[in-house]
Formats: structure tokens, C-alpha cells, sequence
């Protein structure tokens, strides 16, 4: 009885229906609140809430209103189920239905594929300038601590800290390579920084007492998260620094404190350190250099043509060093990463974006597609060529 | 007697086809038309002067045409040469449109009298209120999302006016003089006392003031001239026209300090600009001959695609197939009634003739654009009438029961009808951005998702006659239900095949340029959509969970999905695709859905409230 339903096509149909609810109000909330969260929220979760948003007609009176909405990893795994049900209870094998087969594989082997990819992809940028070269990917959405000691210059010893260690409040972190503790005194996930206003009487009490937050005068506001594509969260957190005697300092860390900003430097124990908070790096065992970037523009107009670096890699470890092109549509594919011309710098067209992506299971959607556009071909052609005999 | 109908039927539409062969009406006395085939080089595609002059005038004006105060028709061209040549008499032309009551208001003009003049203004109506109009489009919200009608209305009235004075300044300036041929040849005369001086004053040294001052006067003209000019006139000296150099009139006159010889392109358009300010024809055509001879010696490509534009302008072979799919609808729905076979043969020749001008429209866009079909909003419009039409012809020369011609005729009509009021905005063979320019992806995955589009919209709207057909008429027998229901199956299939083979190739091209074959981008989404509701209907007819009726309120939903897909995506504004938003598009939208909205109702009204007694034929 069991096996009857889940092998049943009726309850495939539900199950399309569903997932035309999920896409639907996946893509509807968007507007409100980005790709990225609604990704989370809808595709990658069991049952998604869905409420009416504020903005919408009546949103005032509304806005209570909830309901829930079966999640990717809800509909994905019960599809497959249905399916695999479906062929070992109710298919009989036929030539004329050897297609069916094939898009049905080809279908299970697509939803594994997008989960190994929702599960296993890293997406995170390069930035490079003319003449330089890189070494380092970073984060489009994650931040991380960073206490290095500077004594020796020659060698940074670097200690990388999660931000999702620190941004619950209080928290105390001993990391055992340093030897004073982490404790936060705020988090805001996204802040604006002022500098200076602690002079107006609404301004909030700033706790802070070393670094260029104290000298500074910098007042920071919390302010909601942004989803927005082309807006990053401006991560912000207060730390204490606590030695075996006590309180080393209170320092604000924050992301938007980039190279030009000047170093937080300090000493404890003879040694130098520095404290910065910044967007999560990941180290490469080589270096992207670019050569030239250069883009056309249609004639007459600012509408850009296309775009394109001239890079070299250098791979001191395989002793491998040479040039490529990267374009639009033509990535460079290099040890398990691909590089894709992502955006250039406006002012000075001298450095460029790549956005560089991580995925093991990249070719799992060429394979699973070709095998159902195979299979859908060959039914559908089947049934074409048979019905129009037929009428002949 | 049957025979003589369909004849003199396919007679009439093949006259009615050759006459729009023929070109426009204009001013005899002078060479319209030469003037109108003139190469520019506009927002970055090289062009007639003819198109540019009438998708301004149709950005400004909302039309190709413009009637003046008498009633008299005046087309874009010549429109374009008052603007150009003549703008003291192209001010009086009331080609402006503001009907927000709040714009009138700010104008302290009543709203009846405004009404008398259609809210049309002249430039020079406007004139005293520039100031405030730019003081108000200052304020209006920057958020485009966020902005009122009335925000939009001041901002749309500012574009067209800034696009109007940048006309102006194209050809030479508007501030006129009595010749401007002697005006360069003053110019040119002043030049080296003027260039001594100014090198003289940079170095610091003693200079002619006088002489300075009078080149300078020159010199700030032409530069105002060379940073206004919407469109540039004059061809690089060398080599074909495809090369990249082109320049504005005043970027020549200013070069001409350089190279102490004024362009002759210039020269000759200075005394077309002359004597077309003059009113002498004789003058104004040889000219303008003289002109068109030293275009021609820089472009040796040896084929003038202005001319074939120009035609192609005129021609509008969409709007052409437009009225000859109403003439092919009307005729099917009067042979389900009267002379089937008679009619319905009538209008299937007519569809063929129909189907083959846009497809020759089609073509001439490729040709022109030199990219595939679909490129914009507007083209797929008009490609996706244009697969319907050509997936309805395979059905009903299967069939033959009328139902592929008249289910073709309806799209085609609407499709570009659709693409009529898209073509609104401009240029509608403009360029691509950097992200969309590869012709290897504009020709698979857009064409293929283009063509899933076509065949759900095809089985959708076989839905709508059938529920019609049977809910109105008692035209609507078993054998054509079953037909339908056959019909409707097939293309169901196709759309399926096309949707999803377009989407993969979608993704791919993601891939090859994001690094993500899937981003969950609202036009990726509604592509999904359309791939996932196809699946659905196919595996409800296996699971015998709808029956003939089911299907066809199921294709009609298929309507909604794919308009929501195709246009209801791009109003969201987010993600990669977000093209080609329009405010009036939501409206149609959601009118498009309610419509749909009321068929999918009575086609589930019990049976007895149809006049076609149809029971389930497939039990």
C-alpha cells in the first residue's frame, strides 16, 4: 500500500506542483531580500516559511500572514525516491519506452548533481593589478579574525579566526597558539562607522580604548543586513583582548579597515601582534599574475564590448610558469579551479576581478542533461515519426 | 463561384502586401529620400539617418509620424531635417507629451486646454519651464523602482527633451547664421592668427587679444557642438566604414585645427544645411548629391545596407504580418461556421503569405543586426510568434481542421502586437551588452528557450479555442476534440523538449561564464518553471488524471506560467536578466492573466453549460 503511493505518478505530480510553489515564491522573494538568502532559505532547507511581504498591497494588515512551502531538500529527495519506486514496482522495460529510462537517470543523477554542488562549490573572488600578482582568493560572504605576530618580519605567524566563533556576545575564545584570550564585547553584523560623533548626545557609548577606533574617534552604528547583490555586510565587532594579568585592550575590528587603513599593532609578552578583521582569505600554492587587462567599447557609445586579462601563473611547486588569456566564456580551468573574467576596475582599467569557482561535481550537469535531452529526443521523436505515419 | 473567392481572397492580400512596397509620400520638390538613406553612426551601430529619425521621433513623440496644425502628415525624415537643419521651424512642432495633471499644473496650464492640443507642447511651449522641469526631475527619487507616475512622467519629459536638443546639435549648430559654408570659411581664415595667439598667451608672451577672442568664440561653438551631438556624420577618411573612427561634425571642425583643412563631408553637409535653410530645391539636391558621392568614396564595402534598411523601415514587415493574421483569423472562425473547406483553404494560403513576410522580417533583422534572432525583449516577440506560427502550420497541414491556422493567426497577431508596443522604447536593433555578446549562445540557448515558449504558448492557446469553440459555439464535435486533444498533447511534448533543452544550454553557458550552471536567477527560475509545468501535464495524461477537458485548462495555466516567465521575471529587477523593464507591462500582464484566469473557469463549468455537447470522449 505503501510502496503503491510513493511509486505512484500521482504523487509525482504532487510533487511537481510543489516544486512549482517553491521556484515560484523562491523567485518572489528575491526582491525583498537578495539571491543569496533566498537560496538558503528555499532550495537548500526541509520547509521554507513564506510571509507576505510588507511591501505588497495590504502589507500593513498582511504581514502576519505565513505559510509553509515544502523546501529543496524536501521535494529533491522524495522525487528520486518516487522515481527509483516507480521503475522497480510499476515500469516494464520496452523498447519504445527506452527513453523514459534515460531521462528518468539522467534526472536523478541532475538533483545528486545540484546537491554536491550546493554542498561542495566555493565561490570567492581574485583581485588583481597590472603589473602584480596574486596569491589569495577572498570570501563574497565570509569574514575572518586574524591575529598575526609580527615580530619576526620575515615570517607572519597567522592565526585565523572564524567569524562565527566571535559573533555571539559575550563570548571567550582561547585559541591555543596565542597566548591571550578573545572575548567579544559587540558584534553587528552589518554597521555603519562614523568618525567623530561621539560629540552628539544621541551617539552610543563606545567601549573601545585602544587602536584606530580610540584614536580615531569612530562611533559605529548597527545597522540591518543587507542581501543586496552588489552590497557586502559591513562586519563589525569590539574585542577585548585578556591577558593572564587582565585586559590587554578593547580594539574595533572591522572589514571596511582595508591596506589603507593604518595597522592595528600592539605588544604583549615581548612580542609584536596585529589584530585585523577582514574578508576570509583562502591561500593558493601559486600566483596569478596580470599582464594586461584591456576592453573595447562599441564605437561611438560607453557600452562595453568585451573584456580581457592577459594573466600568467607561476607554480613555483610543479616549476610551471606561463601565459593565458581569460575572457568572457573562455575561464581558465587550473587545478581544480576555474577563473572567469568577473569585473574590472572603472577609474583606472588596470585591475581586474575574477571570480574564481571550486566545484568538484561541475561536469555531473553536462553528463545528466545530455542523457535527458537524449532521452526526451528519442521519445518524443519515437512518438512523432509513429503518430505521423499513422495519419499517412 | 467557392474557387473565385479564395482567389480574389489571396488576390487582395498579395496587393495589399505589394503596396507597402512602395515607398512613403514626401515632399516632392526635394530628394527625401536620399537625405533619409544618409549612414550615421548612432548609439554604436552604424545606420540611415531614417532609422534614427523615427525611433526618436517615436521615443518623443510615441509615434513614426507627426501630424502638424493643418493635419498634414509629416514623417520621422523629414522631422528630422526641421530638427536638424531648421530648428526654429521644428520648435513650433508640438511633438511633446505631458498629461500628468501635477506636470500641468507645474506649467499652470488647464487641464481642457491641454486636452484641445492632444497634451501635445511645442519646444518652444516649453521653453520658459526648462529650468523647473530639470529643478523636478533633480528631486525625483533616485530608486527607479520607488519613483511615483508623476516622478516618472517629469524624468520621461526631460529625457525626450535632452534627446531633442541633442538632435539639434547633430548636423551643425542651431544657432543659426545666414551661411554656413562662409561661417567655416571664417573659420579656417581665422585659424592661424587664432592658434598663434593662444600658443602666444599659454607661454605667456605678448598676443593679438582680438584675434584670440574671435577664434576662441569659434572654437567654444564647435566644442559645445562635438559634446551634444546625439549622432555622428562624418566617416573615417580611410578604409571601410566598419572602422571606428567616425566623428560628430564639431569633433571634425575642431580636428580641422590640427590639419588646417576642413572635412569635406563637412563642407558638403554645410551647404546642404544652406540651402535647405534657403528653401532652394535646386541647390538642396544637388548638394545633397554631392554629399552622398564623397560618403560613398569612403565606403568600400561596395553594398549599401542603409538602403536595404530604409526599406526594411518602411516596409515593416511585422506590422504588415500583424493585419494579414487578423484578416487569416477572422476567415477560420467564419469557415467553422460556413464553407469549410473553401475557407479554410483561403486561410491557410494567407497564413503562408502572412508567415512568410515575418519570416523575410525575421531574416532582414539577422541580416542587418548580424546577430541571431533573439537579441532583446521586442525580438523575442517576435520570434516567439514566429515559432508558434511555424510549429501551427506543421498541425494543421496534419490535421487540416482549421484549428493550426486559426491558433497561428491569434499568436501571430498577439505575439506582435506585444512586439509593436516593446519597439516603443528605441532602437530595437540596439547592442548587446559584453555579457550577452556571443553569437554561439544567442543562437542555441536563446533560440531553443524562445522556441519552448512558442510551443507552450501554442498548446496554451489551442486550449483557449477549445474552450471557447465549446463553451460558445456547437461548432465543437467529437472528432475535433479529439483533434485538439492530440494537438495539444504533441506540442505539450515539444514544449517540453524545447524548454528543457534551451534551459541546459542556458546553464552551460553559465557555466562557461560564472562558473555555475545553476544561480537561481528569476529568469533561470522561470525557465524552470515552464520545464517543470510541462513535465506535469505529461505525466497527468499518463496517470490518466486529467481527461480531454483537464488538458486543455492545463495548457490554458501553461498561458500564465510562461508569461510570468517571460515577462513577469524581468519586472522583478533582480539578477542577471533584468532587462527591458516597462511600467505598462505589468498592467497587460496581470490583465493578460485574469483573462486567462476566466477561461480556466468556464472550462471548468459542469457540461451542460456548454453548448457543445462534448462528453469525455476518453474514458
Amino acid at each position: 500500500m505503501l510502496l503503491k503511493i510513493i511509486s505512484s505518478l500521482k504523487l509525482t505530480v504532487w510533487l511537481l506542483v510543489f516544486s512549482l510553489v517553491l521556484v515560484f515564491f523562491g523567485t518572489l522573494d528575491q526582491v525583498h531580500f537578495g539571491i543569496r538568502a533566498t537560496q538558503q532559505k528555499y532550495f537548500e532547507s526541509l520547509i521554507a516559511l513564506w510571509q507576505y511581504p510588507l511591501q505588497w498591497p495590504l502589507g500593513e494588515s498582511l504581514h502576519w500572514l505565513h505559510f509553509p512551502i515544502p523546501g529543496g531538500y524536501l521535494i529533491g529527495p522524495l522525487l528520486v525516491v518516487n522515481l527509483i519506486a516507480a521503475h522497480t514496482t510499476r515500469f516494464v522495460f520496452k523498447w519504445n519506452k527506452a527513453g523514459i529510462f534515460i531521462i528518468h537517470l539522467g534526472l536523478i543523477l541532475l538533483l545528486l548533481g545540484q546537491l554536491s554542488t550546493q554542498l561542495l562549490q566555493e565561490e570567492n573572488y581574485m583581485w588583481v593589478e597590472e603589473g602584480k600578482s596574486a596569491n589569495y582568493l577572498e570570501s563574497h560572504h565570509h569574514d575572518e579574525l586574524v591575529i598575526k605576530d609580527v615580530t619576526d618580519s620575515k615570517v607572519d605567524g597567522i592565526v585565523s579566526i572564524p567569524i562565527d566563533l566571535i559573533d555571539k556576545k559575550p563570548s571567550s575564545l582561547q585559541h591555543p597558539r596565542l597566548p591571550f584570550r578573545v572575548e567579544t564585547r559587540a558584534f553587528y553584523p552589518n554597521a555603519a562607522i562614523v568618525e567623530g560623533s561621539r560629540l552628539t548626545e544621541t551617539s552610543p557609548e563606545m567601549i573601545f580604548n585602544r587602536g584606530l577606533g580610540f584614536e580615531k574617534d569612530f562611533v559605529v552604528w548597527d545597522r540591518p543586513m543587507t542581501y543586496m547583490q552588489d552590497e557586502r555586510n559591513v562586519t563589525t565587532a569590539i574585542v577585548d583582548l585578556v591577558g593572564t594579568d587582565g585586559s590587554l585592550g578593547i580594539w574595533l575590528v572591522s572589514n571596511v579597515f582595508d591596506e589603507t587603513f593604518p595597522a592595528q599593532r600592539f605588544s604583549y609578552e615581548d612580542r609584536d601582534y596585529e589584530i585585523v578583521l577582514r574578508i576570509k582569505r583562502t591561500y593558493l600554492p601559486y600566483k596569478i599574475e596580470l599582464i594586461d587587462f584591456s576592453h573595447d567599447r562599441y564605437m561611438g557609445t560607453d557600452i562595453p564590448k568585451n573584456f580581457s586579462s592577459k594573466v600568467r601563473i607561476i607554480n613555483s611547486q610543479a616549476t610551471e610558469d606561463r601565459q593565458t588569456l581569460i575572457y568572457m566564456n573562455n575561464p581558465l580551468r587550473y587545478k581544480g579551479r576555474t577563473f572567469f573574467q568577473a569585473a574590472f576596475d572603472q577609474q583606472t582599467e588596470k585591475s581586474s576581478m575574477f571570480q574564481v569557482v571550486n566545484n568538484p561535481g561541475w561536469l555531473i550537469p553536462y553528463i545528466s542533461c545530455g542523457m535527458i535531452a537524449l532521452g526526451l529526443i528519442y521519445q518524443f521523436g519515437f512518438r512523432f515519426i509513429r503518430s505521423s505515419r499513422n495519419k499517412n | 463561384m467557392k474557387k473565385a473567392i479564395t482567389l480574389s481572397l489571396i488576390l487582395f492580400a498579395i496587393l495589399y502586401v505589394g503596396r507597402s512596397l512602395v515607398p512613403p509620400r514626401y515632399n516632392p520638390a526635394i530628394e527625401v529620400k536620399q537625405f533619409a538613406q544618409l549612414p550615421i553612426l548612432y548609439k554604436g551601430r552604424l545606420k540611415p539617418m531614417d532609422t534614427a529619425a523615427r525611433n526618436a521621433l517615436l521615443i518623443i513623440h510615441g509615434k513614426q509620424t507627426y501630424k502638424d496644425k493643418s493635419g498634414e502628415r509629416i514623417s520621422a525624415i523629414e522631422w528630422l531635417m526641421d530638427l536638424t537643419m531648421r530648428s526654429d521651424v521644428s520648435d513650433d512642432y508640438k511633438v511633446f507629451y505631458a498629461s500628468h495633471p501635477d506636470i500641468l499644473g507645474l506649467f499652470n496650464i488647464p487641464h481642457e486646454k491641454a486636452a484641445d492640443f492632444k497634451f501635445n507642447f511645442s519646444f518652444n511651449e516649453l521653453l520658459p519651464h526648462l529650468e523647473e522641469i530639470e529643478r523636478q526631475a533633480k528631486l525625483a527619487n533616485t530608486e527607479a523602482q520607488l519613483r511615483t507616475p508623476y516622478e516618472r512622467s517629469i524624468l520621461k519629459l526631460r529625457q525626450d527633451l535632452v534627446l531633442y536638443q541633442q538632435l539639434a546639435y547633430s548636423l551643425a549648430s542651431p544657432e543659426y547664421v545666414s551661411s554656413l559654408e562662409e561661417e567655416y570659411q571664417v573659420y579656417l581664415g581665422l585659424m592661424s592668427a587664432g592658434v598663434r595667439a593662444f600658443n602666444q598667451q599659454q607661454a605667456g608672451e605678448d598676443h593679438n587679444e582680438e584675434a584670440l577672442n574671435h577664434f576662441m568664440s569659434f572654437a567654444h561653438r564647435y566644442q559645445l557642438l562635438s559634446e551634444t551631438a546625439a549622432f555622428s556624420i562624418i566617416p573615417p577618411r580611410i578604409g571601410s566604414l566598419e572602422s571606428t573612427s567616425w566623428q560628430t561634425a564639431g569633433q571634425s571642425l575642431i580636428e580641422t585645427i590640427m590639419t588646417g583643412k576642413i572635412d569635406e563631408v563637412v563642407l558638403a553637409y554645410a551647404s546642404v544645411i544652406d540651402a535647405y535653410r534657403s528653401e532652394n530645391h535646386g541647390n538642396f539636391n544637388a548638394a545633397l548629391t554631392e554629399l552622398n558621392t564623397f560618403i560613398e568614396k569612403r565606403n568600400n564595402t561596395g553594398w549599401n545596407s542603409f538602403r536595404f534598411e530604409y526599406i526594411f523601415n518602411y516596409l515593416s514587415p511585422f506590422y504588415l504580418s500583424l493585419t494579414i493574421y487578423v484578416l487569416v483569423f477572422i476567415i477560420v472562425c467564419l469557415s467553422w461556421l460556413v464553407w469549410p473547406v473553401t475557407l479554410g483553404r483561403a486561410a491557410y494560403w494567407l497564413l503562408i503569405l502572412a508567415f512568410s513576410v515575418h519570416t523575410l522580417g525575421l531574416i532582414a533583422r539577422i541580416f542587418i543586426q548580424g546577430r541571431p534572432p533573439v537579441t532583446n525583449l521586442y525580438s523575442s516577440a517576435v520570434f516567439v510568434g514566429w515559432g508558434a506560427v511555424l510549429f501551427s502550420v506543421f498541425l494543421e497541414r496534419m490535421y487540416r481542421n482549421g484549428m493550426g491556422s486559426a491558433v497561428a493567426a491569434l499568436l501571430g497577431f498577439c505575439t506582435l502586437l506585444i512586439a509593436h508596443h516593446l519597439g516603443g522604447s528605441g532602437d530595437t536593433l540596439e547592442m548587446m551588452q559584453a555579457v550577452l555578446d556571443s553569437n554561439f549562445w544567442l543562437a542555441t540557448h536563446v533560440v531553443t528557450v524562445t522556441l519552448g515558449y512558442s510551443a507552450t504558448f501554442l498548446a496554451g492557446f489551442l486550449g483557449l479555442i477549445y474552450i471557447s469553440r465549446g463553451f460558445l459555439t456547437k461548432s465543437l464535435d467529437k472528432s475535433t476534440a479529439v483533434a485538439i486533444y492530440r494537438m495539444v498533447y504533441g506540442t505539450v511534448c515539444f514544449a517540453l523538449l524545447f524548454s528543457f533543452v534551451g534551459t541546459v544550454l542556458g546553464g552551460i553557458w553559465a557555466d562557461q561564464s560564472w562558473g555555475r550552471f545553476w544561480g537561481w536567477d528569476p529568469k533561470e527560475n522561470g525557465a524552470l518553471l515552464i520545464v517543470i509545468w510541462n513535465a506535469l501535464v505529461i505525466h497527468a495524461i499518463w496517470g490518466k488524471i486529467v481527461l480531454e477537458r483537464g488538458l486543455m485548462i492545463l495548457a490554458v495555466v501553461g498561458n500564465i506560467i510562461t508569461s510570468w516567465s517571460w515577462f513577469g521575471t524581468n519586472m522583478l529587477g533582480v539578477g542577471l536578466h533584468s532587462y527591458g523593464f516597462t511600467d505598462s507591462a505589468f498592467f497587460w500582464l496581470t490583465l493578460f492573466w485574469l483573462s486567462q484566469f476566466i477561461f480556466i473557469a468556464i472550462g471548468l463549468l459542469p457540461h451542460g453549460y456548454w453548448r457543445s455537447r462534448l462528453e469525455d470522449s476518453r474514458q
